[in-house]
């Protein structure tokens, strides 16, 4: 039953276009396009060839991840879970389906096809960046290095999965948004909102306090780069795992709480008019 | 005798407004039963509340014995509520196909029940293009495709030309009779109700006005047709139980027991009477009458 309704989600998402575009590729496109202009206008300026400037694609790759779920990704990742969670509200087709699977199932469903459409939309963003880099290089006549070999695979998914939980905390929100605003425009407000304002709590918590705190760790996007910077640090040196393993529960718990609360809110709301 | 939908005591409040009250209907397994009742009655609301769309305030609906919106119940039934809608982006197939997905139907025969309701030349185009008439016969085919026990159908005509209206109401019909399939069919086209169903529930104010077989309710409100004259002679020895019918003739709601007495003092006050037939009312002199006596019209 619920293979039944993560299918339909999935037949669904591939046959909408305009969220595939706008919610999950995009956002790379515009990375990887920021890039190769970059290093056009560094070779532009230099007015030669950057010979010798070394370009690390693990650190790149890293640091396009690293920012996967922040503010401008996060904008239209939103428009993109957003259109999954509550198009059925905007469209007034709740109606459709509801009689066909049990709720739980539809909405987790959802929530489910949003989270491998976050993943496919890394694994671009991982694609593009490393593509970007092979580019720019040529371009710039920069050199390409690949530091730590399989330690940086390593890294690069530990990073993948952290920004990909970081990313679900986001989408579960919008869930939640979504059963109570009955509205695509008002979970993508809320999302936006949420991890700009995570972005400035964390920061200004951040610089008063160094050492995480239990406020500062509460923040996702906090935890996340907390742990972000754990799995990208050489070593892990510099850093205890006592907060960095909070940090990981902190983010699982964000992500479970609010797509259970969305889904037990849907269990029992009236679909009188979607 | 199987009971396909069971409403016992269901209410129904939104704020002040109580679309259900104390609502207590049984609609038997087989063929078609039709509700009927103005804007406001309370239709749309005993549907959603069967297909689990809206939660009761108290009492309880049942679908072949499980709880309403109970999944168990709600595989073995179709349904088409108000105005259908569907994701923009689909085509008709794929609507269905998705639809197919939903339900884990492995062997729905879409390409076959869109030729069915008269879509399968536009089975590949986008639903945002299709007119009222071609969502009409949409869900129909999302309805009816799953091969479900119950369809419940809410105003299924609408905004369907003449022969679509035909069209569709044929193939109701061959469903329910030939397939054995239960419908139950909200409308306001009295005449599509008397054609094709069976029995029929009045509704009113969130309550059962009355219920019973099409024949029996038309049957139980006769009226006898005098052509007198004068007429207003008749009009004034009939009281409150007379109505013109025209310049000479008058419509009489009595009992076949009351016609004797009635022609005798007619008669005995000098009226002259030409023709006198008893009249059986058609579902729309029901319907007025019936809501007339609740006081809803």
């Amino acid at each position: 039953m619920f293979a039944n309704a993560i299918a339909a989600e999935r037949f669904r998402l591939l046959r909408d276009r305009s969220t595939l575009f706008w919610g999950f590729i995009f956002a790379p496109l515009v990375g990887f396009f920021l890039s190769i202009a970059g290093d056009i206008f560094l070779r532009q300026l230099a007015k030669k060839p950057l010979t010798g400037m070394p370009l690390d694609l693990v650190g790149q790759v890293l640091k396009a991840l690293g920012s996967g779920a922040s503010v401008f990704p996060a904008l239209f990742l939103a428009i993109g879970a957003a259109a999954v969670l509550a198009g059925d509200y905007r469209w007034e087709t709740w109606r459709l389906l509801t009689p066909r699977n049990s709720r739980p199932h539809l909405l987790g469903a959802k929530l489910v096809v949003v989270g491998e459409a976050i993943l496919w939309n890394l694994v671009l963003t991982v694609g593009l960046t490393l593509l970007a880099g092979v580019i720019g290089a040529s371009i710039a006549g920069k050199t390409l290095v690949v530091s730590g070999s399989g330690a940086g695979l390593g890294q690069i998914a530990g990073v993948f999965a952290v920004t990909w939980l970081e990313a679900m905390t986001l989408a579960s929100l919008a869930a939640v948004i979504a059963v109570i605003a009955r509205s695509p425009m008002g979970a993508v407000v809320a999302v936006v909102v949420v991890r700009f304002v995570q972005t400035i709590l964390a920061a200004g918590l951040g610089a008063m306090a160094p050492e995480p705190t239990w406020k500062t760790l509460a923040i996702p996007a906090y935890s996340a780069d907390l742990l972000r910077g754990f799995l990208a640090a050489p070593n892990h040196a510099g850093l205890e795992t006592g907060p960095v393993g909070v940090a990981l529960l902190v983010l699982l718990a964000w992500a479970a709480a609010l797509a259970g609360g969305a889904i037990l809110l849907f269990q029992r709301q009236d679909l009188t008019r979607e | 005798m199987t009971i396909a939908l069971e409403a016992v005591a269901l209410t129904k409040a939104y704020g002040s407004v109580r679309a259900l009250d104390d609502f207590s209907l049984s609609i038997p397994a087989g063929g078609v039963f039709g509700v009927l009742g103005p804007n406001g009655a309370g239709k749309s609301t005993l549907f959603r509340i069967a297909l689990g769309l809206v939660r009761p305030t108290s009492g309880s609906a049942s679908l072949f014995g499980a709880p309403a919106g109970d999944m168990t119940s709600l595989r073995k039934v179709g349904a088409m509520i108000e105005t259908p809608r569907y994701p923009p982006y689909l085509t008709a197939r794929d609507t269905l196909s998705m639809l197919a997905l939903e339900s884990g139907t492995r062997d729905a025969d879409i390409s076959g029940w869109l030729d069915r309701v008269g879509l399968g030349g536009a089975a590949d185009r986008a639903t945002n293009g299709f007119s009222v008439g071609m969502k009409q016969r949409l869900g129909l085919a999302a309805a009816f495709f799953t091969r479900p026990e119950l369809v419940i159908l809410d105003e299924p005509t609408s905004g369907m030309d003449p022969a679509g209206i035909q069209e569709i109401r044929a193939l109701v019909v061959d469903l329910a009779r030939k397939e054995g399939v239960t419908v139950i069919l909200a409308s306001h086209q009295l005449d599509e109700v008397r054609r094709v169903c069976d029995r029929v529930a009045i509704l009113s104010k969130g309550k059962v006005v009355t219920e019973g077989a099409v024949d029996a309710l038309t049957a139980s409100q006769v009226r006898l047709r005098l052509v007198a004259s004068p007429v207003e002679q008749v009009l004034a020895v009939l009281g409150e139980k007379g109505a013109a019918d025209g310049p000479d003739a008058v419509l009489a709601d009595i009992s076949r027991s009351e016609a004797p007495a009635l022609i005798r003092a007619l008669v005995n006050a000098g009226v002259e009477i030409t023709e006198a037939r008893w009249r059986e009312a058609d579902l729309e002199g029901v319907y007025l009458q019936t809501l007339k006596s609740s006081g809803a019209a």
